[in-house]
Parts: C-alpha cells; structure tokens; sequence
C-alpha cells in the first residue's frame, strides 16, 4: 500500500511515517504545495494524508487539482481548523475522510485503514484475526464460528483495537473513538477499562482468550 | 434623584418663572398705583381750581357741599393749609349705610377777607376695580405665557435633544460581542452632540479594536498551541510502544499523556469559545431537540460514572430547537458531564424537558463561595484534574449566542440548572 503524507510540521510527520512505515506501508512525504504536486503527479497513491495548510498552497487547492485531473487516489484531511466550513469544503472538494488536529495516530491508522477497505474490498469487508473473525457489514463478530453478542461500544472497541492489531493503542485514543461525540472531553478513565473488561469476558465465554492485553495502564494492545 | 432632562427643565421653570413673574406682578401693582395716585391728584387739583372759581363767580347760591364731589368750610384764616397730597377717606351715603372709599385733597382759599377751606372728593373705587380688573386679565395672561413657555420649551428641548436621544438607544443596543461597529449620526446640527457622536465613535473604535485583538490573540494563541499538542501526543503514542518501557517509566508517560490530553482538551474548548464569541456557527437548523437530549442522557447513562446510577428522565417528545446542531450538542454535553462528574457517589441526576425549558438537578457536593462566577472560564471546582474549567463558560457562552435564560440554584448539595428557551430563535 502506498501512502504520501502531505505535512509541514517535521516532525508530527516524523512520527505519522513512523507509525505507518510500521503497518507495512510504503510511505511517501511532501512538506510543501510544489512538492505535493509533483508526486501526487508523478505517483499514483493508495492513500494521501493531507494538511489544509502547507506552504506555498492550500491543501483544498491539491485536492481540487487532483479530482479535477480524475486521480481517484484516496484522501484524508487533516487541518487544524476545526471548522465546518473546512470540512463541507473538504468533503465537497472530494476528501473521503477528515480528521482534525491533534488526532491520535491509531485513529489516523483505522480512518486509512477503513478508506482503502472502502476502495479495495467492496462487499467482501470481513477482518480475520485467527479464531476470531469480524464481518464489517453485518457488524457480527465470531470466535470459531460463534456469534458473539457484542454492545455497539464492545463492537467499535473491538474493531479499532483489530485494525490496529499488535499495537498498542493508548486508553486515550480509545476513548475518543468510542466517544463520537463533539464534545470529547477529558474522559472518565474507568470508561475504556469497563468495556475492555466486558468485551474480554464475552470472548472469554466463547472460548477466545488473551488477546487483548493491556499495557500498564497506558492503553491496550490486541495480539494475534 | 435623577430625572429626565424634560422634567427637570420643566421643574425649574415652574419653579423660577412664577418668581419671577410675581415680582413684575409686584412692579406693575406699585407703577399702577402711583400713577392712579398721580392722576386722582391732578384730577382733584382741576376740580378744586374749577369749584373755587365756580364758587368765586357765584358765591350765595352755590350749593356749599355735594357728597362724594367737594365741600367748602370757612375756616379762621390764620390757617393756611399747604397743598398737601390727597388723603383716603370713607364717606357715607346718606342713602345707605354702604361707605365708599374717596380721595379728597383740600385746599385754603382766601377770598374777600374770609379763608375757605375747599376739598374735592374723587372716588377711589372705580380705580380700584380697574386695577383688580387689570390684575385679573394679567394674571390670566401670566398663566398663559407660563403654560406656553413650558410647553413650547417642553416641545423645543425634546426635538432639540432628538440626536442625544438617537445616539443613547444606539448605545443600549450596542453589544460589543454582535456588531461590528456603531455608526452614530455625524451631522446632527447641534456642534455638542455631534461632538459627543464623534468622541463616543471613537471610543467605541478603540474598544472594538481592543476586543477584536484580544479574541484574534486567544484565537490565535489556541490555534498556534494545537501543533504543539498534535506533536507530543503522536510521540506519546508512538513511545507506549516502547518495549524498552517498565512499570516506572510507563507512569511517568502516563502522567505526560494524561497533562498533555487536559492540555489538548482545554486548547480545544478555549478555541471553540472564540469561535462562538466571533460567530463562526452561523449554520442554522432545526434540531429535533428532545430526540437529541434523549441521545446525550442514553450515553450517559450507559458509559456515566460508576458512581451514579440514578437517572430521573421526563422528557417531552417532538420538541424543536431552531440552533446550530453542533453547538447544542455541545451544551447538552457539557451539561450533563457537570451534572455527573461534580456528583456524589450514589446521587442522582434528575432530567427534565417541557416546551421552552430544560431543567437539570443533581446532587452534589455544597458548593462554597461565589457561584455567581460558576460560569466564568477556569472557575474549577475542588476536583480540578477532571474538568478542563471550560465546561460552564461554554454553556454560558451558547446560551447568550442564542439568547436562552440559564439559571442556577444551589441548595444544600442539590444543583439545579435551567435553561428557559426564549430567544427569537425558538
């Protein structure tokens, strides 16, 4: 999968290369309008993470360029504008997805993750993780065959630990996932930990244990 | 006291001008009767010179004495009056018992060896009805002049004072945080109000700017804040992955995580406030607002505090709220995260929605000192760790953006907080 991060901050993009070139991604970068240009023009990409702000352009200004040249390259806003207007913009201008700043890096990877799944496995959208299989559409989940009877929280919980297996994901970035709300305030820390609690002892029951550890308190880790 | 400038006007005119006037009243009394003493003088010096010589051309047959007209007594003549001025004297008809008031003036005349003393009478009467007759009609044309002058001043000063008046309901309604500037009338033809226009335009200009800047600061100051942020938290997370991590340092980077999330959080609602505060919400919609409430409640309920269980919910169904949808959630929100996390364990949470008000009582901790400053930005409660400070400012902020009444009441650990939906927006 190849994947271009459009970013002037060094080192935030430092760190979303890291965290991607560890998903097995082969990561490009750009740090400026030219420069995004020319490779979105010279590549074609899986994916494209784009800042609205770069120097020497607009983020939107690549995005219209881009649909406009019919690139049908998949593309996630980030902006540090929380404002509608940019995102009614974005979504308009033809992004698939838009996250604004600061976002956590395990919600980046699901939102990249869900868009190339969107793109590439049209119909076919299910996520095996050995014993335990997740069907995307009916949003069920089977241990060895077994449906599973999850809340809709132990669900989403469940499939963003999944797509961001082996990893640990923090208890923050969690939280703000399930949360969905516009008003993801500093969240009560029990929270995460009561449905993880749940969501272990119902794998449990039907015969999958262990597979999502945590890690002293920071967050938690599904591993296969 | 303060009055109107109408009435206090008015006051002093009512007050002087009466003084004033009975001070001319006084003056013309006294110019009147001088000048009716000088004429009944003159007309009683005519009469006597005319009865003497009518007296010296017949002098056996002349009637000596005419009630209320003249008389003439001999007298010894070795006394010679001086002409002296007329005196006042009551006569008496001899018809009635009625005495008139007269003035008579008399005079010695010598004729033929023998003295006579003649007095004219004149009646004094007649002048005396004229004068309260001239009083009167002046009285009642002093009343007029005194209504006019209050009137016609009344009507002068209320056009004359139309610009003042202009400019201070364009102050009242003036509120910093909606319009942009105030233009006042430049040229009203009076030189002090348009002065005053000026001076207030440009007091409101500097105002205006001050504002303008202090929220561009903060707004720039959370904008510019948020990298910052983006970037510690994406090292935080990728460092959790650190196998190299132990139990020790794993707390430490949990402290860091957590500082920098409230951090992230405040930045986040410090941002929305100036955004609310410079109207970037414009986007109006109807809200289906008791579906929404039941939402917000239902999240809370299934994913709240451990510590509260206790739900009390009526909500109205099919309720309507004419707002920005984003922004609403967000009050509801931040409510009802208030509501629960400034609990006590085993309180409860009672939540109640009628058409136009929205009331929220829990149980609480008694609240100690000013809970007028509830509200304000960063005015934290004693469990300060879990709440960014903004939670209430951002209520507040939203309720004066769509013009909705919040109130609250703080009653021995029982916090009750209503909204009453009232704006034009409703």
């Amino acid at each position: 999968m190849k994947l271009l991060v459009i970013e002037d901050e060094p080192s935030l993009l430092a760190s979303v290369l890291r965290y991607f070139r560890q998903e097995r991604f082969f990561c490009d970068s750009a740090c400026s309008y030219t420069e995004a240009l020319q490779k979105v023009e010279d590549f074609q990409y899986d994916c494209i993470i784009l800042d609205i702000n770069i120097p020497g352009g607009s983020g939107l200004q690549l995005l219209r360029h881009l649909r406009e040249d019919r690139k049908e390259d998949g593309v996630i806003i980030i902006s540090a504008r929380n404002s509608l207007d940019d995102k009614i913009l974005g979504l308009d201008y033809g992004a698939d997805d838009y996250l604004t700043k600061p976002f956590h890096l395990p919600e980046l990877n699901a939102r990249v993750k869900a868009l190339i799944r969107r793109k590439y496995n049209k119909g076919n959208a299910s996520v095996d993780l050995g014993q335990l299989s997740i069907d995307l559409s009916s949003r069920s989940v089977f241990v060895a065959g077994q449906l599973v009877s999850l809340s809709r929280i132990e669900y989403d919980l469940l499939v963003f630990l999944s797509t961001n297996k082996n990893r640990v994901v923090s208890r923050q970035a969690i939280a703000e996932h399930l949360h969905n709300g516009p008003a993801d305030q500093a969240s009560n820390p029990e929270f995460v930990y009561s449905h993880i609690k749940n969501l272990k002892r119902k794998l449990k029951e039907k015969g999958c244990f262990e597979i999502i550890h945590s890690v002293y308190g920071l967050g938690y880790k599904l591993i296969l | 006291m303060s009055r109107s400038l109408q009435v206090r006007n008015s006051r002093s005119l009512l007050t002087w001008l009466p003084l004033v006037m009975l001070g001319g009243f006084l003056f013309l009394y006294g110019l009147m009767r001088t000048h009716i003493r000088h004429m009944q003088e003159e007309q009683l010096k005519v009469k006597q010179a005319n009865v003497w010589s009518a007296f010296g051309a017949g002098r056996d047959n002349f009637t000596r004495q005419i009630s209320g007209e003249y008389d003439i007594v001999n007298v010894d003549p070795g006394i010679v009056d001086p002409l002296i001025h007329p005196r006042d004297t009551t006569l008496y008809a001899p018809s009635g018992k009625k005495g008139a008031v007269f003035a008579y003036l008399s005079q010695t005349h010598m004729l033929a060896g023998r003295a006579y003393r003649v007095t004219t009478y004149t009646s004094t009467e007649e002048f005396n009805h004229l004068l309260i007759k001239v009083f009167v009609a002046e009285a009642i044309i002093f009343l007029l002049l005194l209504s006019a002058i209050v009137l016609i001043n009344r009507k002068a000063s209320r056009r004359l004072w139309a610009p003042f008046y202009e400019t201070m309901s364009a102050m009242r309604k003036y509120d910093i945080r909606e319009n942009e500037t105030l233009t006042l009338a430049a040229a009203t033809g009076i030189g002090e109000f348009d002065r005053l226009n000026q001076t207030l335009g440009k007091v409101i200009d500097h105002v205006n700017r001050a504002y303008k800047s202090q929220k561009q600061f903060t707004e720039n100051a959370a904008h510019e804040l948020q990298t910052p942020l983006a970037i510690i938290r994406s090292k935080a997370e990728l460092l959790i992955e650190d196998p190299a991590l132990t139990e020790d340092t794993a707390l430490l980077l949990s402290d860091i995580i957590e500082a920098n999330e409230r951090l992230s959080e405040m930045n986040k609602n410090l941002l929305l406030l100036t955004r609310i505060d410079t109207r970037q919400y414009p986007e109006l919609q109807a809200i289906q607002f008791s579906d929404m409430i039941s939402r917000i409640v239902g999240y809370y309920q299934e994913n709240g505090e451990e510590s509260v269980r206790d739900f009390r919910v009526s909500i109205q169904a099919g309720l309507m709220l004419f707002a920005n949808a984003a922004l609403i959630e967000i009050m509801i929100d931040n409510l009802l995260r208030n509501a629960m996390v400034h609990n006590v364990p085993g309180g409860y949470i009672e939540i109640s929605l009628t058409d136009g008000q929205l009331d929220i009582e829990n149980t609480g901790p008694v609240l100690e000192g000013d809970t007028d400053r509830l509200f304000e930005r960063f005015q934290k409660g004693k469990d300060g760790s879990r709440s960014t400070g903004l939670g209430l400012a951002l209520v507040r902020q939203i309720c004066q953006l769509y013009h909705y009444d919040i109130q609250y009441r703080h009653k021995q650990g029982i916090h009750s907080l209503r909204i009453v939906f009232q704006g034009p927006d409703f």
